[in-house]
């Protein structure tokens, strides 16, 4: 995993976000037009066939006591201009839906890439930094489709297993839980700034930020490339339930989670990239509301207060980042007054 | 009343564009904007309620992903500290 991922790359690399409107997981329908879209094509119920599915990061098919089959397809358009950098976030991201369901066993990766003409040379680092990823979280490239799109996008139809009784969904969190973060956040406010490049605004952008914009993107980009494997295999034995951030931003998922779980969600504490909150003011971004929308985002998982220790100590040895962000209360929907912001530095 | 148009701007530069324009107005004075971005019109009323800019929506028409806002500069105003 890189830490000093270089965010000014030469003229010669193609500027991939240049492409598209949307960046990252911001391209994402949003959650009431998708719930809107779900009900109208009747797909809001559960299926017997799987032990779970629709409304879930992934679905899982039990496959044999020991056995359950996890598959899950994520895909978006590009928060980096760099081809390499992008297929490596968009591989961790597609793989962070499996991982949130505890699946981090025979990781496969099917890659769901499209380009417009003009970006085609961008394939192979694409594909590149895809492959290196899955490498890393020890998982395969399986195949892929590639199709012509005038907007550029990758991701991947992602398959994983775990034991059945191993498995993790945003529904078993109980009132006295303690929420995790395994990620700071941020990665829209940060990527934002890098594509303010003209005269006009570029000096006001870096005036607001208290640190060089490059360096905000580059722990961005080094977050947004950090698998949530370890960290899934650290909680997944202990946690109640889980989900991972993504372009629903902390608040977002948090409702998700304190919908399914029938219960309350308290928000007390924030963990941000450093430089990132002032970006999101100047922006109107919302990240100190928790509702920027996050890329490749942190696992958010409830434990019970017997677990924590373990818990923490697991993500310890694992040398995963974490924060005890909240608490699940017996109230319901989510809270967020006046948290504590810790700027969190790489 | 001053406008400004920042449809086809992509965020985070709609909110870049419109703060400078309100830069320029005093208390009490008001700026029109017109957009056609979707995560843009949330993002500019986030951004002015946190410099204490009073939004209000004014009727808008044509395609449905426009939008027209009304945007307030009032005594509370802070845009110089962002």
């Amino acid at each position: 995993m890189g830490t000093d991922t270089e965010i000014d790359r030469d003229d010669e690399t193609a500027c991939l976000t240049e492409y598209t409107e949307l960046h990252g997981c911001s391209c994402k329908v949003g959650q009431s037009d998708l719930d809107s879209l779900l009900a109208d094509a009747g797909l809001t119920g559960d299926s017997d066939a799987l032990l779970f599915g629709i409304g879930e990061d992934a679905a899982a098919r039990k496959l044999t006591d020991d056995l359950a089959l996890v598959s899950t397809v994520d895909f978006f358009t590009p928060i980096v201009d760099d081809p390499y950098d992008f297929g490596r976030i968009a591989a961790c991201n597609a793989a962070s839906d499996a991982f949130a369901t505890g699946a981090v066993e025979n990781v496969a990766c099917l890659v769901v890439l499209g380009l417009p003409r003009e970006l085609t040379d961008s394939a192979s680092p694409i594909l590149a930094g895809m492959a290196d990823a899955l490498d890393a979280m020890d998982g395969v490239i399986a195949g892929g489709h590639t199709i012509m799109s005038p907007w550029p996008f990758a991701g991947g139809a992602i398959s994983a297993t775990a034991r059945p009784d191993a498995l993790l969904t945003s529904q078993g969190a109980s009132p006295g839980d303690r929420l995790y973060l395994t990620k700071p956040l941020g990665t829209q406010s940060a990527m934002g700034a890098t594509r303010v490049t003209d005269e006009q605004f570029v000096g006001t952008v870096r005036e607001a930020a208290d640190r060089p914009l490059g360096r905000i993107a580059s722990e961005a980009v080094g977050w947004m490339t950090t698998p949530n494997r370890d960290a899934a295999l650290a909680c997944r034995e202990y946690a109640t339930a889980a989900t991972d951030i993504t372009g629903f931003g902390l608040a977002g998922q948090s409702r998700v989670v304190a919908a399914r779980s029938d219960v309350g969600i308290e928000l007390t504490h924030l963990p941000v990239i450093a430089g990132t909150p002032a970006l999101s003011t100047l922006f109107g971004y919302g990240l100190t509301d928790g509702e920027s929308a996050e890329t490749s985002g942190g696992l958010f998982v409830s434990v019970p207060p017997a677990a924590t220790d373990v818990v923490e100590s697991a993500f310890d040895d694992a040398g995963v980042f974490y924060r005890a962000i909240g608490r699940v209360t017996a109230g319901r929907g989510v809270t967020l007054d006046d948290p504590t912001i810790e700027e969190v530095r790489r | 009343m001053p406008r400004v148009d920042v449809r086809g701007e992509i965020c985070p530069r709609p909110a870049l564009i419109v703060r400078q324009a309100l830069s320029d107005l005093d208390p009490g004075e008001t700026l029109v904007v017109r957009g056609d971005y979707p995560p843009a019109e949330e993002n500019l009323r986030r951004m002015c309620t946190t410099h204490g800019i009073d939004v209000t929506t004014a009727e808008t028409a044509g395609e449905s992903d426009e939008f027209e806002l009304e945007l307030q500069v009032t005594e509370m105003a802070s845009l110089s500290e962002a």
